[in-house]
C-alpha cells in the first residue's frame, strides 16, 4: 500500500510538473500550447538516450533532457511568434504528433514504437522497489516545490508582470515598451525546460519510455488540471494536479464501493468524470479553486 | 489571498485523506487470492478489453462455484490499461501494491506490456500477456512473463509463406507503425525473394478516418496479394478503402484485425475472398466451448481465448504448487502446461487430478512454452470469408 501511495505522490508530481510548466506558457503568458506531451517526450527521450545508448550519469541525461526540451520550446515560439489563440493551438498540437511520430518512425534513434526500455533510476539496483519508490517520491516532491517556488517568484517579480501585460493585450505592452517577441520565446522556453523535467523524471521513475505514452490523451489531463486549480496560479497548478490524480486514482476503488459498476462501464465512468468535471469548472468556476490575484508586489509587507 | 484559500485546501486534504481510508473500508474477503485484469477497456485496444476480462471473470467463477482453490476463493480485480503505457502503469502499480495480485493477465499493446513488465518481476508478480512484439521475451524478465500469443516471427513467417503457396506474383505488404512492422516487412520480403517475388510496403499512421492516399500509393506497383498489418478499427477503414478503388486481387489479414467487428461494419461483397490467419484456436476442445459459454459467442476472438487460459493457467499452478504467490506461479507454470500428464481443458477438471500431473490444453492451443516464456508448438488456422462469413480454408 505505502508503496502504491508513494508511486501515486510521484505520479502526482510529474502531472504537477507538467501544469508548472503549461501554467508559465500558458497560464502566465497566454501561448496556448496543446502540444505540452511533445516536450514531454523531448526531455524523457533526451535523458533516457544519454542515459542508456551513451551511458551518461542521470544527472548529466537531465540536465541535457531539460536543455533540449528549452531549445525546442524557443524554437517552437520563435516560429510561431506572430499566432495567436485558435492557430497557435492548432500548430502547438500538430507539433506534439509530430514529435511523437519522429519518436515512433525513426527507429535507428528511437527504437521506433519498441520503445527504450531498461532506463536506469537513481540507485535502482542497490534499493528494494519500496526504497526506490519512496526516494523518486521525495526527489519528485523537492523538484516540484523548488520549480514551484521559482515560478512563484516569477509571477510577483515585474518581468511576471510584463509577461501578464503581453497575456491580456500584447499590443498595449509593446506601446509600453516590452520586448514582446523575446519574452514570449523566453517564457516559452522556461515553460518547455519544466515540461522536459517532468518527462526526465517520467523516464528514470518507471525505466521505459515509448511513443505510446505520448498521446494527446496526458495533454488533456495536464489542461483539465491547470484550470481546476487557477490558470495563472502556480499553486492552483500544483493542486489541481494533485486532485486529477486523485481522480484518476480514486476512481479505481470505486468498483469496490459500487460493486454494480464494474468493468468497461467503470472505466468508461472515470472518462465520463474527467469531461464532466472540465464542464463543471468551466461552467461554475471558470478561474479555477485558486483564482489568480494580482501578486503583491515583492518586498511590500503583508 | 492566503485567507480565502485555506478552506479550500482543508477541504482538499479531506478529499485526499478520505479517497486514502476508502480501500481499507472496502478491503473485504481477507483471505481471497486475488488476480488483477489489466486489459484495453479504453482507448486503440477498447474493442478487444472487456470481453478478455469477461473471460478470466468466467474461468475464475467456475473454480469458485467449485469450492474454491487451496480452500480458498479467487477474487479478480480489473484494471483499465486505456491503451497507454503511463496509465497501465498506476494501474499495475496498484494491483501489485494495494491489492498484492499474483498475477497480471491480459495485457495487449506490446507497449503496455513492456511499461508493466519491470513493475512484475521486481515485485515477483507473473505477467500473462497477449503482446506479440519479438522484444517482450527478450526482456530480463526473470520467468515471470508468460505469453500466449505466437511471437510476431512465427506469425509473419506463416503469413508469407501461405502467401506464396498461394500463387500470388506480386506482394504488398500495408499496415501501421507498430513494434513489428518492420520486422514483418523483412520476414514478407525474405520469404517472398525465395520465391522471386517482390513486395511493395507502406507504414500508415493508425486513426486516420480514410487511407485512400496509401491506397494509391500501395497499388502503383500492382500487388496481387497484399498483408494487412494493423488492428481491427483501421483495418476496416483499409479494407473499405482497398475495395472502393477497385482493388481484385488477394488479401490476407490477422484474424485479430479483420474480426467480428470488421464483419458488422463493412458489406458481405468488401470481406469477399478475404483471408485471415490465427494461432489456431482448439475449436473442438472443452476449453473452447468454455469460453464460448462464457462470453455467448459462436467464434472466440483469439485473444479472450488466450486470457480465459491465463487464468486456468495461473490456477492450476497455485493448485500444484500448493501456495498462491506470484512465484508459485512462476515455479510450476511449465509443471502444468505442458509433459504427460493427463490433457485438461479447465482449472476445475484440472484441479481435480492434482497432485497428480496435468497438461493444460487451452481454448487458444496447447499452452506449452520455452524458456523464455514464448509458445510453441502452435498450429496455424487459415480462414476464407465466403457471404459475409469466414470459412475455415486451410490449418498448418
Amino acid at each position: 500500500m505505502l508503496s502504491y501511495l508513494l508511486a501515486t505522490l510521484t505520479f502526482a508530481g510529474i502531472y504537477g510538473m507538467l501544469a508548472l510548466g503549461l501554467n508559465v506558457i500558458w497560464g502566465m503568458t497566454g501561448m496556448i500550447n496543446l502540444g505540452l506531451a511533445g516536450y514531454f517526450a523531448v526531455g524523457a527521450y533526451a535523458s533516457a538516450l544519454l542515459t542508456t545508448a551513451a551511458g551518461l550519469p542521470i544527472l548529466v541525461g537531465a540536465a541535457i533532457g531539460i536543455a533540449a526540451a528549452a531549445v525546442t520550446g524557443a524554437l517552437t515560439a520563435r516560429l510561431t511568434l506572430k499566432l495567436r489563440g485558435d492557430y497557435l493551438a492548432i500548430v502547438t498540437l500538430g507539433f506534439g504528433e509530430l514529435i511523437r511520430l519522429i519518436a515512433a518512425n525513426e527507429i535507428w534513434l528511437t527504437n521506433g514504437s519498441d520503445g527504450i526500455p531498461g532506463i536506469p533510476g537513481p540507485f535502482r539496483s542497490s534499493l528494494s522497489p519500496l526504497e526506490f519508490n519512496a526516494l523518486f517520491a521525495a526527489i519528485t516532491v523537492f523538484a516540484v516545490a523548488f520549480c514551484w517556488a521559482l515560478t512563484e517568484r516569477l509571477r510577483r517579480s515585474p518581468y511576471g508582470r510584463a509577461l501578464r501585460a503581453i497575456r491580456e493585450d500584447e499590443t498595449a505592452a509593446a506601446v509600453a515598451g516590452k520586448k514582446v517577441g523575446a519574452m514570449k520565446v523566453q517564457a516559452f522556453a522556461l515553460g518547455a525546460a519544466l515540461l522536459g523535467l517532468a518527462g526526465v523524471l517520467y523516464a528514470h521513475f518507471t525505466s521505459y519510455i515509448a511513443p505510446d505514452v505520448f498521446r494527446p490523451l496526458l495533454t488533456i489531463y495536464i489542461f483539465l488540471s491547470l484550470t481546476a486549480g487557477g490558470t495563472g496560479n502556480p499553486t492552483g497548478a500544483v493542486l489541481g494536479a494533485v486532485i486529477v490524480v486523485v481522480i484518476l486514482e480514486g476512481s479505481r476503488f470505486a468498483e469496490a464501493i459500487l460493486p454494480a459498476m464494474s468493468g468497461a462501464g467503470a472505466a468508461a465512468l472515470r472518462e465520463i468524470t474527467i469531461g464532466v468535471l472540465l464542464i463543471v469548472i468551466m461552467r461554475l468556476r471558470p478561474e479555477g479553486l485558486l483564482a489568480e490575484r494580482p501578486p503583491k508586489p515583492l518586498g511590500a509587507t503583508r | 489571498m492566503i485567507g480565502t484559500c485555506r478552506p479550500t485546501r482543508r477541504a482538499a486534504l479531506a478529499g485526499l485523506a478520505a479517497a486514502l481510508a476508502a480501500p481499507s473500508i472496502v478491503r473485504a474477503q481477507e483471505g481471497a487470492i486475488r488476480f488483477g485484469t489489466l486489459t484495453p477497456l479504453t482507448g486503440t485496444g477498447g474493442t478487444y478489453g472487456p470481453a478478455m476480462r469477461d473471460a478470466v471473470i468466467g474461468a475464475v467463477r467456475a473454480v469458485n462455484a467449485n469450492g474454491g482453490l487451496l480452500g480458498r476463493q479467487i477474487q479478480i480485480v480489473s484494471e483499465d490499461t486505456q491503451t497507454s503505457p503511463e496509465a497501465a502503469v498506476r494501474a499495475a502499480r496498484k494491483l501489485i501494491d494495494v491489492d498484492g495480485v499474483a498475477a497480471i493477465m491480459g495485457t495487449w499493446a506490446s507497449s503496455v506490456t513492456t511499461a508493466v513488465a519491470p513493475l512484475c518481476w521486481e515485485s515477483k508478480t507473473m505477467l500473462f500477456t497477449v503482446s506479440g512484439a519479438d522484444s517482450i521475451t527478450q526482456l530480463p524478465h526473470q520467468g515471470f512473463i508468460a505469453r500466449t500469443q505466437p511471437n510476431s516471427q512465427l506469425q509473419i513467417e506463416v503469413a508469407s509463406r501461405f502467401m506464396v503457396d498461394q500463387g500470388g506474383t506480386s506482394f504488398a505488404w500495408i499496415g501501421p507503425q507498430t513494434p513489428f512492422a518492420q520486422s514483418s516487412i523483412d520476414i514478407l520480403t525474405a520469404v517472398a525473394a525465395e520465391a522471386g517475388i517482390e513486395v511493395e510496403s507502406l507504414i500508415y499512421e493508425a486513426e486516420k478516418s480514410t487511407y485512400r492516399s496509401e491506397v494509391d500509393t500501395i497499388l502503383r506497383s500492382d500487388p496481387d496479394f497484399i498483408q494487412l498489418g494493423g488492428y481491427a478499427a483501421d483495418s476496416t477503414v483499409l479494407l473499405r478503402d482497398l475495395w472502393q478503388a477497385g482493388y481484385e486481387g488477394m488479401i490476407i489479414g490477422p484474424a485479430y484485425a479483420v474480426n467480428d467487428s470488421v464483419v458488422e461494419a463493412l458489406p458481405a461483397e468488401v470481406l469477399e475472398g478475404v483471408f485471415t490467419w490465427e494461432g489456431a484456436p482448439a475449436i473442438d476442445s472443452e476449453a473452447y466451448a468454455n469460453v464460448q459459454q462464457i462470453l455467448g459467442v459462436e467464434t472466440v476472438d483469439p485473444y479472450s481465448a488466450q486470457t480465459y487460459d491465463h487464468a486456468n493457467l495461473a490456477m492450476l499452478a497455485i493448485g500444484k504448487a500448493g501456495a498462491s504467490s506470484g512465484q508459485a506461479i512462476h515455479d510450476h507454470l511449465r509443471e502444468i502446461s505442458q509433459g504427460s500428464g493427463q490433457a485438461t481443458g479447465s482449472a476445475v477438471s484440472g484441479l481435480g487430478v492434482l497432485p497428480g500431473d496435468v497438461n493444460y490444453d487451452g481454448a487458444s492451443g496447447p499452452c506449452d512454452f520455452d524458456e523464455i516464456g514464448d509458445i510453441t508448438g502452435t498450429q496455424f488456422l487459415f480462414k476464407r470469408f465466403e457471404n459475409g462469413a469466414p470459412v475455415e480454408f486451410e490449418r498448418v
